[in-house]
């Protein structure tokens, strides 16, 4: 008992450290970001709280000698990629990962050639990417070279995700569905795709986040027009103020508003089930 | 009717089923027992067409069908694990085959309905149209199961073990409703099984399997008084099956001489096989009657299944020897354990076959009595 007791502190205890550390740095953030501006830098105390920083990224804010943020564009090109990685990389992954269901020759050695994609380090293959793309004369885009790049990275991760759906999937459903009549394709779309859906979700989200976020493969292959993060990489050259924080927490909201409708979504289908089985339990009483 | 023509089947260089040749007859009960492994369901999954065989054929009305994918061929399966859609209604999963099936689908929303309706009622789930399939019990699962398969009117309906999941009391009960429905809609039934109880029962027709095999295929009631082959006298789980060897009049078996039947004299016998409710017990050293022949063993214990008792006996070598006493036949006898026994029984009724198992031809074809 009294051992378990000290366990328990014990975990508390690094439980509570881990959050301080997920969570420290974005709480920092977040309290400077509201900061006096513009003669306010990224640093405590604070002289004056005020929301200046926020005005400044949205672009209300009076023109001082704080140049705005170069993020409107940015920010456009990195949710576009963001959505065309995960769309792409979604259905390539289920794909697969569909494929990988039934034992084929070579199997093994077309799991290692996918998940390379996410092991070879970003700077490298962004590099080897920029190379290939001056030695054949292809101009580097955000929506060529660094779109096919971020296929690359996250198509490993909605691949293993879908994987490891369909290892739990029983076959013998589609099976049933083929006996009754019902050839595979239709099988695929009316059976087989709304049970994995929720794990086609997962695989969306990671391919989004990790897109969008994105940094070492698209700085060698973007080209001129940079995403997000490139821009944001670029401020901290010159000069790093309150709003790069303010701006952050806008993300971060952003980011959390996306968790919220993958929430929701997930829960749609369990809810429904759940509204039918109380509507039973009432019959049954 | 569907005719299988020598087919066969490996996985990975182990036969699983081979040479199967058998013509299941339109509107009939067949049933097809086997031990685990025999190849009963890997058989079931080449007639579906969920596998494709190594060599052979299967015809279906004269068609030859052996290549053709599962959704082309019009028969319906019952899987052992009921494979329901999780996430459709009982109504939506019964409907799903009709809806959605590539040959003669059924448009009309409200024919897809009453036909719904029509055979939720016929398997006795009748309201149950709205409820989410995992909020069923697993015998209305089964039902709803074969419901999904039979609305669609295969040709022939496969069932794998499909009373394997539900427990005694409702097994007994799906056992009479199978029967009834199948006669009601007059398609044919494939039921696999394991269990020799729910074989004999059920079929019209039952077909032994042992390693991939087909063993014996004949009427219940003919392979339960005279299984031609040794393996099938110990599915049907009713005989006591000694193995040794024959001596001219004699068989000599755990340490012991046993007397055979007169067409089996002279003749090379391996095993012996005598009904457990045929079986008499005596005091120990009782000389057996003209006709009949004895075995000493030890008593161990005896079982009351209710209408009956089933007394269990050791023989010298360790086998292990059952007595079947039917209640109304007569009152039920202790014995202390460690009691040696006399069991005797009449020639007659004894089976006799050859070393490699075949049944040879005696004149015990008929009842214990």
């Amino acid at each position: 008992m009294n051992q378990n007791t000290a366990i328990r502190t014990l975990l508390a205890f690094y439980t509570a450290l881990f959050l301080a550390f997920l969570y420290g740095p974005f709480v920092v953030m977040a309290i400077i970001s509201f900061q006096q501006g513009p003669e306010g830098g990224p640093q405590f105390p604070i002289i004056e709280w005020s929301t200046f920083w926020y005005q400044h990224v949205l672009g209300f804010a009076p023109p001082s000698r704080v140049a705005p943020l170069p993020i409107g564009e940015a920010l456009t090109r990195s949710l576009t990629l963001a959505f065309a990685t995960m769309v792409v990389s979604t259905v390539l992954g289920t794909l697969t990962a569909q494929a990988f269901r039934t034992q084929f020759k070579g199997s093994g050695f077309v799991f290692y050639l996918v998940v390379l994609g996410m092991m070879v380090p970003g700077v490298l293959l962004g590099l080897g990417m920029a190379l290939v793309s001056s030695q054949f004369g292809i101009d580097r885009n955000w929506w060529s070279t660094a779109f096919v790049l971020h296929v690359v990275y996250t198509y490993p991760f909605a691949f293993l995700v879908m994987l490891a759906i369909f290892n739990r999937f029983d076959k013998s459903i589609e099976e049933a569905a083929w006996a009754l009549g019902v050839p595979p394709g239709r099988t695929f779309r009316k059976i087989t795709f709304p049970m994995i859906f929720p794990g086609v979700l997962s695989a969306m989200l990671f391919a989004f986040t990790l897109s969008y976020d994105e940094f070492p493969r698209t700085l060698f292959t973007g080209g001129r027009e940079v995403t997000m993060p490139i821009a944001i990489y670029g401020t901290f050259a010159v000069e790093i103020h309150p709003n790069l924080f303010a701006f952050g927490v806008l993300t971060t909201l952003f980011s959390f508003a996306l968790l919220t409708v993958y929430g929701v979504l997930m829960s749609a289908s369990v809810r429904r089930a759940r509204v039918r089985a109380t509507g039973m339990q009432e019959d049954v009483a | 009717m569907m005719e299988l023509i020598r087919l066969t089947k490996a996985y990975k260089g182990v036969p699983a089923v081979r040479d199967v040749s058998l013509v299941v007859q339109e509107d009939e009960y067949l049933t097809l027992l086997g031990p685990s492994g025999s190849g009963k369901t890997t058989l079931l999954r080449l007639l579906s067409g969920l596998e494709k065989p190594d060599a052979g054929q299967i015809h279906l009305n004269g068609e030859d069908v052996t290549y053709r994918p599962p959704y082309l061929r019009g028969l319906g399966i019952v899987q052992q694990n009921y494979a329901l859609f999780p996430h459709l209604s009982v109504e939506d999963n019964v409907a799903f085959g009709l809806r959605y099936r590539l040959i003669d689908p059924v448009t009309d929303d409200s024919e897809v309905k009453r036909r719904v309706a029509e055979t939720l009622e016929l398997v006795g789930l009748t309201g149950f149209g709205g409820r989410m399939v995992g909020q069923i019990s697993g015998g209305q699962k089964q039902r709803v199961s074969l419901a999904r398969t039979l609305v669609t009117r295969p040709k022939i309906c496969l069932l794998d073990e499909p009373l394997g999941a539900l427990d005694a009391n409702l097994r007994e009960r799906m056992t009479v409703e199978l029967r009834k429905i199948r006669a009601t809609l007059g398609v044919t039934f494939l039921h696999v099984t394991g269990n020799e109880t729910e074989a004999l029962a059920m079929g019209d027709r039952m077909v032994v399997l042992d390693k991939g095999g087909i063993v014996q295929a004949d009427r219940p009631d003919a392979i339960f008084s005279a299984p031609s082959d040794v393996r099938v006298a110990r599915f049907v789980n009713t005989y006591n099956v000694l193995t040794g060897s024959g001596q001219d009049s004699v068989f000599r078996t755990a340490d012991q001489l046993v007397s055979l039947p007169e067409e089996a004299h002279g003749r090379e016998v391996g095993f012996y096989a005598i009904r457990q409710d045929s079986v008499e017990i005596d005091a120990a050293g009782t000389v057996p009657e003209p006709g009949r022949t004895s075995l000493q063993a030890t008593y161990i214990t005896s079982e009351f299944l209710g209408s009956r008792f089933i007394y269990i006996f050791r023989l010298p070598d360790g086998g292990v020897f059952e007595v079947e006493r039917h209640l109304s036949h007569s009152d039920p006898v202790t014995y202390k354990g460690g009691e040696t026994c006399s069991l005797s029984w009449n020639l007659a009724d004894a089976l006799v076959f050859d070393p490699s198992g075949a049944a040879l031809e005696t004149n015990a074809f008929k009842g214990a009595a």
